[in-house]
């Protein structure tokens, strides 16, 4: 794998970098200079009460902090660990796409600007995980990230929609403040239940939690930063932020507590499942975010506080992990924890990495990990859970200990593997990154604080909470209690990982039931629907296409007519110039009828293309020089073009299509119905409101004495820059299918 | 391609410069008279359509500023960029601007109505042509 080191041509996109690092330091100089909150509010949609507000106060610049500082340091990372990927632009672009959706994420207060930088966050991490696009697992677990986290955004826009219809203000600031007043409306358990649905399918709670597993088929820079440290505590945020209107609810202090238990215990219990160091660590991360969950639920101030905690520790050390696992796969190539061994005397700064956040991760002194374990046990005694939740509690921090000592441990001593040929440490770029955010998560005398930063985020969920002291205690009895017997246990758990692994492995109906089967049935059952009702109703056949088509718009019409009290108002007034609708009506019929009994195709071609002139002469006397101008040019190019497309072909007979007498009845009747709408539609009295407001201000308001055209780019512009991007886009979505074509391979 | 006419392949040039130079004059008045990005865009397809059948797509393609997609993306990025101008000085988007002189977004607009139509459509003709 190392050796002789070929970069690729191009840059290395390391300045990128400076994009993150510049928006944190504003950041920091921000704390410091202007107290929170800050809100920005401009006008976007008013009438849909959608404006682009903006709020940004503790717990919004808690998340900042993470987003923008582990965000500089992946795109360090991601300049060494993708120096020999061609194709590293593109990573780059939508890596830095996701991190500024990620900013505006957190950051928004309107729920409609929440929603689109929320699916924004889902497109991107889509686009990532789908990156080795040519490995068919990579495009599945893409499609499952995409599939579960959008649908959740879905039901969230649903949720959301109604949590301000419920309350009257359509942000976030607004719904918490108002919410006490609304807690016994009888819509608030739907809406919830909404929001939660987009929470837990963001943030992997079970039963939505398999995609996040699936999910490391992305390069490990993209795993180590939306996976585990940022985009996945998405749906943590939004709970803690509505934690503080709502956790009186039983409901939601319910659904969360138990949601959460049942998460972090199955994920650590899967865990044991895996032997890929990088899903190891993504089971333990989706153990991590049911343990946050839980601690949102909890309706006391000392929870706040341990949600913030963790939620910061935990980001502080998996994002390391994560790049050590990239790191040790850059390496030797392989990510299996059976073929890795002694990797501590070729890789020793990687090593350090891992002993480091191993430390924090188990929540061993020194570490940030042992205070958040330290905050973690109070809130939960002071909140008396259940004994179920406690023991919960134990079994997944052991499972954290072992999966640390997996990570840290178990691949770096012992007898080094020599099967491979030699292993050289990384370069200096995968290096750096992790060293410095695990030195953030140790509670060392030169690391700088985060704490006042994290006592005002956990004052948004908790606003109750007094002062609390967020530096570790080493009392013998805080170290007995809240470290020691989840070490037992962990230590158990390690040194038995094979043979729990074994057990686990071989107990092969939980691959056959659960959520991840049940999601590839639906998938399995949807794409069966598809394929009936393409059958039914997308045969290929043009006469069938028609007939459905016409049959339906005749029904429809037909219905619409009996079920009104309109008298049909037949009048006939000849047009001035009539002589002139009158050629242009023989021209039509000509070419239809010629269409019909012609057998040649181009002679059929050239037939109809007189249909489409003679409408357009049929344009041109009604008064709209407009439309006939752009039907010649349409007809123009469409019959040349087809003309010289038909060739190839093969310029043989149309295949003559025998009368059905139901067929002639439909046509006949398509024809007459048309008559009839037509003639009676110019019986009516004219409504000229519109047109008469066109005609008055095309001139005075927008400069331009052609109605027709100030309709198109001015009065009207936004459905012309639709449709322009709908004929633009078309194309793009046409050119794969006509060399496919092109190919003989219509797919 | 079948053998092509002398005279239509000598000829296909200058009828292409000719319904170009159309395309653009529909494209101008087309705020006050008939016309404007759609229908002069229309003329454009046609005009590369020509060159395309008599000469190929190879020199189509040549005589074209930009490849059809990009000139079709280009089209849409005016149109939006044009709209952006009225959020910059405070007014909703797409609120066109004019300046004294007589120039104004609308223009830009169309432009972009024009690009797109050319692009998306001399694309499609492309792509049937050489498929055989």
């Amino acid at each position: 794998m190392s050796g002789a080191h070929e970069h690729p041509a191009g840059p290395t996109w390391l300045w990128l970098a400076a994009i993150p690092l510049v928006l944190f330091l504003l950041l920091a100089w921000g704390l410091v200079r202007q107290p929170l909150p800050w809100q920005f509010d401009a006008a976007w949609i008013p009438s849909l009460s959608v404006s682009l507000a903006f709020r940004i106060d503790g717990l919004s610049a808690l998340m900042l902090a993470l987003v923008t500082g582990i965000g500089t340091w992946v795109f360090v990372y991601a300049s060494g660990y993708l120096a020999h990927e061609p194709r590293r632009g593109r990573l780059f672009a939508v890596l830095l796409l996701f991190m500024l959706a990620m900013v505006g994420a957190v950051s928004a207060d309107n729920v409609i600007v929440l929603f689109l930088f929320w699916e924004l966050t889902s497109l991107t991490s889509f686009l990532l995980v789908g990156f080795q696009h040519r490995r068919s697992h990579a495009r599945s677990a893409a499609r499952q990230a995409l599939l579960i986290t959008m649908g959740g955004g879905l039901a969230l826009l649903g949720g959301l929609t109604l949590l301000a219809q419920i309350t009257g203000s359509w942000t976030l600031s607004g719904i918490v403040a108002a919410a006490p007043a609304h807690l016994a409306d009888a819509r608030l358990p739907y809406a919830l239940l909404l929001v939660l649905l987009g929470a837990f399918t963001k943030s992997a709670q079970f039963p939505f939690h398999f995609w996040l597993p699936n999910a490391m088929s992305a390069p490990t820079p993209v795993s180590a930063y939306l996976h585990s440290a940022t985009m996945v505590k998405l749906g943590i945020y939004l709970m803690a932020r509505l934690d503080a209107a709502f956790n009186d609810l039983l409901l939601w202090e319910a659904t969360l507590v138990a949601t959460g238990t049942v998460t972090a215990v199955w994920a650590g219990v899967l865990a044991l499942r895996e032997r890929d160091l990088k899903r190891i660590l993504a089971r333990s991360t989706v153990s991590a975010l049911g343990t946050l969950t839980l601690l949102v639920g909890l309706p006391n101030p000392g929870a706040g506080l341990a949600v913030v905690t963790f939620l910061f520790a935990h980001a502080l050390y998996k994002a390391p992990l994560f790049m050590v696992a990239g790191n040790i796969d850059h390496a030797t190539g392989t990510r299996i924890i059976d073929h890795l061994m002694g990797l501590r005397r070729a890789m020793p700064w990687t090593a350090a990495v891992a002993v480091l956040a191993g430390l924090s991760m188990a929540g061993l002194p020194l570490s940030f990990g042992f205070v958040a374990k330290d905050v973690m046990s109070a809130a939960k005694a002071e909140a008396e859970v259940l004994a179920l939740v406690s023991y919960a509690t134990v079994f997944v921090n052991a499972i954290s200990v072992a999966v640390a000592g997996v990570a840290a441990v178990r691949v770096f001593w012992g007898p080094p593997e020599t099967a491979r040929g030699p292993v050289h440490e990384v370069s200096w770029r995968m290096l750096l990154p992790p060293l410095a955010i695990v030195l953030l998560g140790m509670e060392f005398d030169f690391v700088p604080t985060a704490d006042p930063l994290l006592l005002a985020a956990a004052r948004v969920i908790a606003p109750g909470l007094g002062a609390a002291d967020l530096s570790a205690s080493y009392g013998l009895d805080v170290l007995l209690s809240a470290t020691g017997l989840t070490v037992l246990v962990g230590l158990a758990f390690f040194l038995s990982w094979d043979r729990l692994h074994q057990r686990l492995q071989a107990m092969h109906w939980l691959d056959r039931y659960g959520p991840a089967a049940t999601y590839e049935l639906l998938l399995r059952g949807l794409a069966l629907l598809a394929a009936r009702q393409t059958r039914l109703l997308q045969h290929g056949r043009l006469t069938g296409y028609l007939r459905l088509a016409l049959a339906a718009l005749l029904g429809m019409g037909a219905f619409a007519w009996m079920n009104s009290d309109t008298r049909l108002s037949l009048s006939w007034t000849w047009p001035p110039q009539a002589w002139a609708w009158l050629v242009a009506g023989v021209l039509i019929v000509a070419g239809a009828g010629a269409a019909l009994r012609l057998r040649d195709r181009l002679a059929v071609l050239m037939a109809s293309g007189l249909v489409g002139y003679g409408s357009a002469a049929l344009f041109l006397f009604a008064g709209a020089p407009d439309l006939a101008f752009t039907q010649f040019a349409v007809e123009t190019v469409l019959v040349v073009v087809a003309a010289s497309v038909l060739p190839h072909y093969g310029t043989g007979q149309a295949r003559a299509v025998p009368w059905h007498a139901g067929d002639l009845l439909l046509a006949a009747a398509a024809g007459l119905g048309t008559f009839l709408l037509l003639a009676h539609l110019d019986g009516l009295p004219p409504d000229t409101r519109l047109a008469d407001w066109f005609g008055a201000n095309s001139l005075p308001a927008a400069h331009g004495r052609n109605v027709v055209n100030v309709i198109i780019v001015d009065f009207r512009a936004l459905d012309t820059l639709g449709e322009i991007a709908v004929v633009a886009f078309s194309l793009l979505a046409a050119l794969p299918l006509l060399a496919g074509l092109k190919r003989g391979t219509p797919t | 391609m079948s053998p092509r006419s002398t005279l239509l392949a000598q000829s296909a040039r200058p009828v292409y410069l000719l319904l170009l130079t159309a395309a653009l004059w529909i494209l101008l008045r087309g705020h006050n008279e008939p016309g404007g990005g759609f229908i002069g865009g229309l003329v454009a397809v046609a005009g590369s359509s020509l060159l395309a059948i008599t000469l190929g797509t190879h020199s189509a393609r040549r005589w074209q500023p930009l490849p059809p997609l990009s000139l079709a993306m280009l089209g849409v990025g005016l149109a939006l960029a044009s709209g952006l101008v009225g959020p910059v000085t405070g007014l909703p988007f797409l609120t066109h601007v004019w300046t004294d002189s007589g120039l104004s977004t609308v223009m830009l607009f169309d432009l972009g109505v024009f690009c797109a139509v050319w692009g998306a459509l001399t694309g499609y003709v492309y792509a049937l042509l050489e498929e055989g």
